[in-house]
């Protein structure tokens, strides 16, 4: 019972003007730096060094897209924003806290602020759709009432209303991918990470999940969208970060750079 | 709170995934904590029966040959003053020898008549001293042991004593079998647990990278094995409850002259301390096997 209770007197208050304030907070884009990248690198084995020396910001409310050729980096530097990855060298400094000073205890809470669309997804294959995207609320511990609300309202957006019930290992790619963006959106994060979020999709679901994922970042969540898809790179217009063998080779706005 | 639920629901689920090795798990702990039920039921028995016994029995005196009348009742006198003594009983020599035909020669008419009219123990007047409170009866026969004019002393700590030993001797034997069962418990089901986990290792790993506390993660296998702990409780108190009913129907009938003298201790004293040791017992080893298996395996 008492673990229960400090349960929830940890777990940050899920109630809905909150979070409607927050959001008309973020709604305002400001030069405001979210995330800072310093001199960051990754080293998996003496062999694959997979991340050098990368300094990157970017601000509340941007929108950003990774690109680089498979290989160059892009999930090893989602996985150590998540904290998934400890750097071997540099920091990560995000809303002003450096990763490195985040505890064991406290790496939940940090982990609650950033929504993420994992490559692999990262479903929970032997549970149905509902209970992926209830997972996430249920972690943050948000009542039942708010929670089946919340979960109904994320599956209709990303058109899974009907196959709710359904267990994913029973799902096609691209409806796997709805639910892994759905479980990644649920809880309203300040920060979106998605790992190419449209790789197994067609390209009228790829435009639809960049669609919802404008929408959030234009309600004031910063974006950080990792894809291959040049066609969606180039029409959208927004910030593009390069990566080739673990090195920034480009960050300007608009389009690719060869 | 759902999130409490929702743990306890994951740990039922778990214990279920994981059927053969709850099973043997539950089958440990019952094995481990029907033999503490039966112990206890026994020393609790036997404790009742010594009480009994001894209460009944007294401590006897003897004087030196040839005592006065009159220096025997100044003995009894004295005996009667002491603290702890409840009554003192005058035996003569020929209600000993009466007593004595009866209890040991069964009132054999033939047997008897060689002793002729000698009375055999005509020098064996005696006082039978009952005491109130057993504990001070070491110190009692001490005391009426320094009398003047008391030869010998006849304690019951001889008959107390051996059945204490043998108290002593189950106690051994079951505290042996219980700890060794306790460990093996406490052994299968941090392997159950750990079986568990390994089962959902992606899962868990999923759990925290969405930002799921360590306390999330590891609640549902700590239910997992409370439960199994728990289970493993309440399937020999159960059957131990049974079985105690039919023991005392069984002696009743098989022995007679045993349930005329002794009533087993009745079922409500032996379950009201058994239940609440078993739970605990269970509830212990449950949380030792899981606690352990987590700290070891779920350093997430
Ligand atoms: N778990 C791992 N162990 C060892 N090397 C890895 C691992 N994951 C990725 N790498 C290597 O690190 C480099 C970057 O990989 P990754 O970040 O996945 O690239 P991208 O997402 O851009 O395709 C690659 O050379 C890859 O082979
Ligand atoms: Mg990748």
């Amino acid at each position: 019972m008492t673990s229960e209770e400090e349960m929830i007197i940890q777990t940050p208050d899920y109630e809905d003007n909150s979070y409607e304030e927050e959001e008309k907070e973020k709604s305002e884009k400001s030069d405001k730096e979210i995330i800072r990248f310093q001199n960051l690198s990754y080293t998996y084995s003496s062999k694959t060094t997979a991340l050098k020396g990368i300094s990157l910001s970017i601000n509340q409310g941007e929108f950003v897209f990774i690109v680089g050729e498979s290989g160059s980096g892009k999930s090893t530097l989602i996985r150590t924003l998540l904290g998934e990855l400890k750097p071997t060298e540099g920091d990560i400094i995000v809303e002003g806290a450096n990763l490195k000073n985040i505890g064991r205890k406290e790496m939940p809470y940090y982990r609650r602020r950033l929504g993420v669309v994992f490559q692999e997804f990262k479903l929970l294959e032997d549970r149905n759709v509902y209970e992926n995207v209830e997972i996430a609320q249920r972690v943050i511990g948000v009542k039942k009432d708010k929670r089946i609300e919340n979960c109904n309202e994320m599956i209709k957006l990303v058109g899974l209303s009907d196959q709710s019930k359904k267990k994913v290992r029973e799902l096609s790619g691209g409806e796997q991918q709805r639910v892994a963006i759905a479980r990644a959106m649920v809880n309203k994060p300040s920060i979106l990470l998605a790992d190419e979020p449209t790789g197994n999709l067609d390209p009228n679901n790829s435009w639809e999940i960049m669609g919802l994922l404008q929408n959030l970042n234009e309600m004031g969540t910063t974006v950080v969208v990792v894809t291959h898809n040049d066609n969606l790179v180039n029409s959208m217009q927004k910030r593009v970060i390069t990566l080739q063998t673990g090195e920034i080779i480009g960050d300007k706005l608009g389009g690719y750079i060869q | 709170m759902s999130n409490f639920f929702y743990g306890i629901g994951q740990g039922i689920k778990g214990m279920f995934q994981n059927k053969m090795f709850s099973f043997a798990a539950i089958g440990t702990v019952t094995a481990c904590l029907f033999i503490f039920g039966v112990f206890f039921s026994v020393i609790l028995n036997f404790r009742a029966i010594v009480y009994k016994a001894e209460s009944q029995v007294g401590i006897t005196v003897f004087f030196e040959e040839n005592l006065a009348q009159a220096d025997i009742e100044h003995i009894g006198v004295l005996i009667k003053q002491m603290k702890g003594v409840d009554s003192v009983k005058y035996v003569s020599p020929e209600e000993a020898w009466e007593n004595f035909k009866k209890d040991k020669f069964e009132n054999d008419e033939d047997l008897i008549e060689t002793f002729g009219d000698e009375n055999p123990l005509k020098d064996s007047a005696s006082y039978v001293v009952k005491i109130s409170d057993m504990k001070q009866e070491p110190t009692i026969s001490k005391d009426i042991e320094a009398l003047e004019g008391v030869r010998k002393v006849n304690s019951i700590e001889a008959v107390a004593g051996s059945i204490n030993n043998f108290n002593l001797l189950v106690a051994y034997v079951s505290i042996t079998l219980i700890v060794l069962l306790i460990l093996v418990s406490v052994f299968l089901i941090s392997s159950t647990v750990a079986m568990g986990i390994s089962v959902r290792k992606e899962e868990i790993a999923i759990m925290k990278l969405i930002g799921a506390t360590d306390r999330f993660v590891r609640f549902p296998f700590i239910v997992e094995g409370v439960l199994i702990g728990i289970i493993g409780a309440a399937i020999p108190v159960g059957l131990l409850y049974i079985f105690y009913g039919s023991a005392s129907d069984y002696i009743a009938k098989q022995f007679p002259s045993i349930s005329k003298w002794f009533d087993m201790v009745d079922s409500v004293s032996v379950f009201s301390v058994v239940i609440p040791a078993s739970a605990l017992l269970g509830i212990g080893i449950g949380l030792l096997g899981s606690a352990h298996s987590v700290r070891r395996h779920l350093k997430v």
